[in-house]
């Protein structure tokens, strides 16, 4: 290790005195771990929400599509606009896993995990939109291609739509292989940490039988970086494929040859800003500060400044193409933009999108976490009304004024946006209870370049790995004498609990079989007179407080590995 | 074995669907949104009209635009009036109208008359009816004038061939009967 060299200008990417095991158990903890209770109350409301959404589709469905406040004129509104909008959020993931890895970027490795699982979570929510705005979703079918009895009548391939259809599918199926493939790893280590035969069970089946040999890492590594390859021109193309749907049309506002590239460019604004969204919580909340550290957060937000820069140059080159050209009909739809009836979405958008990414070329501003986190809802909220500008001022005015008109959604379209919004955090609150949410073999392979703790070493010239000289000492079955009287009024508190240990009648278990508890920890159970599995496992939330109050080492340690449930396995066996 | 299981559940499961059609009614439909007609179809049944049928009749003596009613009456008088009636065809097309007549008269007069006419149609032959005359029958008599009156009213077993044929049609198969009469009795 000590020919390699990284620039001292780097920062580390791992912060705080992690080895190899620390990884796996911090990556791990959330998965081993009960949900606590505000887990519960997310998860309910995006519950609530969703089922709320559910209704509201099988309403449309059922009734039609005048539930929704479309209308002659207008006749893609909050449908459309949250497809695209759930699109381009699903964007960022394959960016951050694809052209990320492509340019070696090894921060991405703490949050690919999460930001490809929003894109697969924000793509089911965008793929629900082309069946659910369809006048007769039963025949949804008909736009694939099969040979059928109708002479084998065919779709036209001529229309944006139906690539839509082939740009969304491949796009899920192709993010779906590549974040599974990743997580084989992940899940493998999963399997092998499991003490519940279930979740072994499970974890086993999901993680392929990855044993982690030479060969498998070497395909491995050439799989994901031709799936790198593969889905970057992919999340190009699919959001171009997405903004035909308008630049192809004959639509004043709509026909413009800037919108494939500024629809890729405002899918990776929006998308980062959610993933920024997403992680700010999840750190918190996982206690993954270590991994996803405020290094990360300042790169998302130069990512998310850069892209929306590209966005406001995307509008100012579409206001001075519409004052260049001198198509009256052009000229009238930005100026109805800006001062018609729905001059309020556009200055939101305008100042959501334009001016919110500009704060971050302040390092203060880049680097605080709560201005991030407001500043990526409020890109998000401008990303919406950015697609529902475009849709539909566009729409109630173009070129027959007789035809003008108006739009306003019901409470069933925008029910159904709530439903996405819950459908997606119930899918992402599951998937971070039971998912690695960071690709721990990945963190792994740039720990050692990139790990505070190694990078210390390697400043202070010394080796990264010492072989370990002490032999733990032998451990002796007596009950030690406590010192301090606060402290034994304590052990007597935690031991009336748990109940006390007679040298003469019982017998000593080996605790060390209790994943989390070693040689040192088993030392200092013994001397607060904790010997046997039946006593570990009378533990509950209380008595681990107190454990932790008296022992001040590792706390929430035996509440993540479960101590009590393990002992109570353990007890059984012996 | 697993998999002979789960290839047997398929199978039956295929079978299973295959079995649903019946021959005997009507198959399924996949959404029929558009099967079934919203508008009269014109032999429907309905509840709301006397026949219980959407066909009705028109009103009495009322005349539809393109058609007149004819003139002579369904009786002997009436017959002996119509024979003095020419055909209203023209002439000059009497090679195209008797084709015409004559696929006319293979589809509804040969069955009983024959195709030359001479009464020995396929029905006569296998005796399911007797009694069918010849058009040379010197007793019949027949002009282009009667036979329309004929096809039109029919006469003794006859039935009415007004409503198999309209008007020009009966003039076209009345001309053919008189060309086939004159083929007899040549």
């Amino acid at each position: 290790m000590a020919s390699h060299y990284e620039a001292p200008i780097r920062k580390p990417l791992v912060i705080g005195d992690k080895n190899y095991h620390d990884v796996s158990v911090d990556i791990a903890a959330p998965i081993e771990g009960r949900a606590n209770r505000q887990w519960w109350i997310v998860f309910s409301i995006a519950l609530a929400a969703l089922l709320w959404g559910i209704g509201a589709i099988i309403y449309t469905i059922s009734t039609g599509i005048g539930t929704w406040g479309l209308n002659k004129t207008v006749n893609w509104a909050w449908d459309i606009t949250n497809f695209v909008w759930w699109v381009g959020i699903g964007h960022a993931g394959t960016l951050i896993s694809a052209v990320l890895l492509l340019f070696r970027q090894k921060w991405r490795m703490a949050i690919n995990r999460s930001a490809e699982a929003m894109t697969i979570f924000s793509v089911i929510q965008a793929g629900l939109f082309p069946i659910i705005h369809m006048g007769r979703p039963w025949l949804a079918y008909w736009v694939v291609p099969i040979p059928n009895q109708f002479g084998s009548l065919w779709v036209n391939f001529n229309s944006p739509l139906l690539w839509d259809v082939f740009a969304i599918s491949t796009y899920l199926s192709v993010s779906l292989v590549f974040w599974w493939t990743g997580l084989l790893p992940d899940f493998a280590m999963i399997r092998d940490r499991a003490v519940k035969p279930f979740q072994k069970k499970i974890y086993g089946l999901v993680s392929f039988g990855w044993t982690g040999r030479a060969k498998d890492w070497q395909r491995f590594e050439e799989v994901s970086l031709v799936l790198a390859g593969l889905a970057t021109p992919l999340v190009l193309s699919v959001h171009t494929i997405v903004s035909f749907d308008f630049a192809t049309s004959v639509i004043p506002g709509w026909h413009t040859t800037i919108f494939p590239p500024y629809f890729v460019a405002g899918a990776i604004f929006s998308g980062f800003a959610m993933v920024q969204t997403l992680l700010i919580i999840m750190r918190k909340v996982c206690s993954l500060e270590a991994y996803i550290t405020v290094q990360h957060i300042e790169l998302m937000n130069i990512v998310i400044m850069v892209t929306g820069s590209i966005v406001g140059c995307a509008y100012i080159t579409e206001l001075f193409i519409a004052w260049y050209s001198g198509v009256e009909y052009e000229q009238y739809a930005f100026l109805n933009r800006a001062t018609g009836p729905y001059w309020w979405a556009y200055l939101l958008m305008m100042s959501c999108n334009v001016v919110s990414p500009q704060v971050m070329w302040f390092k203060k501003i880049r680097t605080s976490i709560v201005i991030s986190f407001v500043i990526s809802i409020v890109v998000n909220i401008g990303m919406w009304f950015e697609r529902f500008v475009i849709i539909v001022t566009s729409l109630h005015r173009d070129y027959l004024p007789s035809s003008w008109t108006m739009f306003s959604p019901t409470f069933v379209d925008i029910g159904i946006f709530i439903g996405t919004i819950g459908f997606f955090f119930v899918l992402f609150l599951l998937y971070a209870r039971t998912f690695p949410v960071i690709a721990q073999a990945e963190v792994k392979s740039i720990l050692k370049s990139s790990g505070s703790k190694y990078k210390k070493l390697r400043d202070a010239g010394q080796p990264l790995y010492q072989m370990p000289t002490e032999i733990a000492p032998a451990r002796e079955v007596e009950v030690a004498e406590v010192t301090k009287p606060e402290e034994t009024a304590k052990v007597g508190d935690l031991l009336s609990k748990l109940g006390t240990f007679d040298p003469d009648t019982d017998k000593a278990d080996d605790l060390k079989k209790v994943k989390g508890i070693g040689p040192k920890m088993e030392q200092t159970l013994n001397q607060i007179g904790i010997y046997t599995f039946a006593q570990v496992s009378r533990m509950t939330d209380t008595e681990y407080r107190m454990l932790d109050e008296i022992t001040g080492a590792f706390p929430g340690r035996a509440q993540r590995d479960d101590w009590a449930g393990q002992a109570m396995k353990l007890n059984k066996k012996s | 074995m697993k998999k002979i299981l789960k290839i047997g559940i398929l199978f039956a499961a295929v079978i299973a669907m295959v079995s649903c059609a019946d021959k005997d009614s009507r198959n399924y439909q996949y959404m029929p949104n558009m099967y079934f007609p919203v508008g009269y179809e014109t032999y429907q049944e309905v509840d709301f009209l006397p026949s219980g049928t959407e066909a009705m009749k028109p009103a009495e003596n009322s005349i539809s635009r393109g058609w007149l009613p004819y003139e002579f009456a369904n009786d002997l008088e009436g017959k002996d009036l119509a024979r003095l009636q020419p055909s209203p065809l023209d002439s000059l097309n009497a090679e195209e109208n008797l084709a015409v007549g004559k696929e006319l008269y293979d589809i509804y007069c040969a069955i009983c008359h024959g195709a030359k006419g001479a009464g020995q149609g396929t029905l006569v032959k296998r005796e399911k009816i007797l009694g069918v005359p010849s058009y040379a029958d010197a007793a019949r008599n027949i002009n282009v004038g009667s036979t329309y009156h004929t096809i039109y009213y029919g006469l003794n077993s006859m039935g009415s061939y007004a409503g198999q044929l309209d008007y020009t049609e009966r003039w076209q198969v009345a001309e053919y009967v008189m060309k086939l009469k004159q083929d007899l009795t040549k």
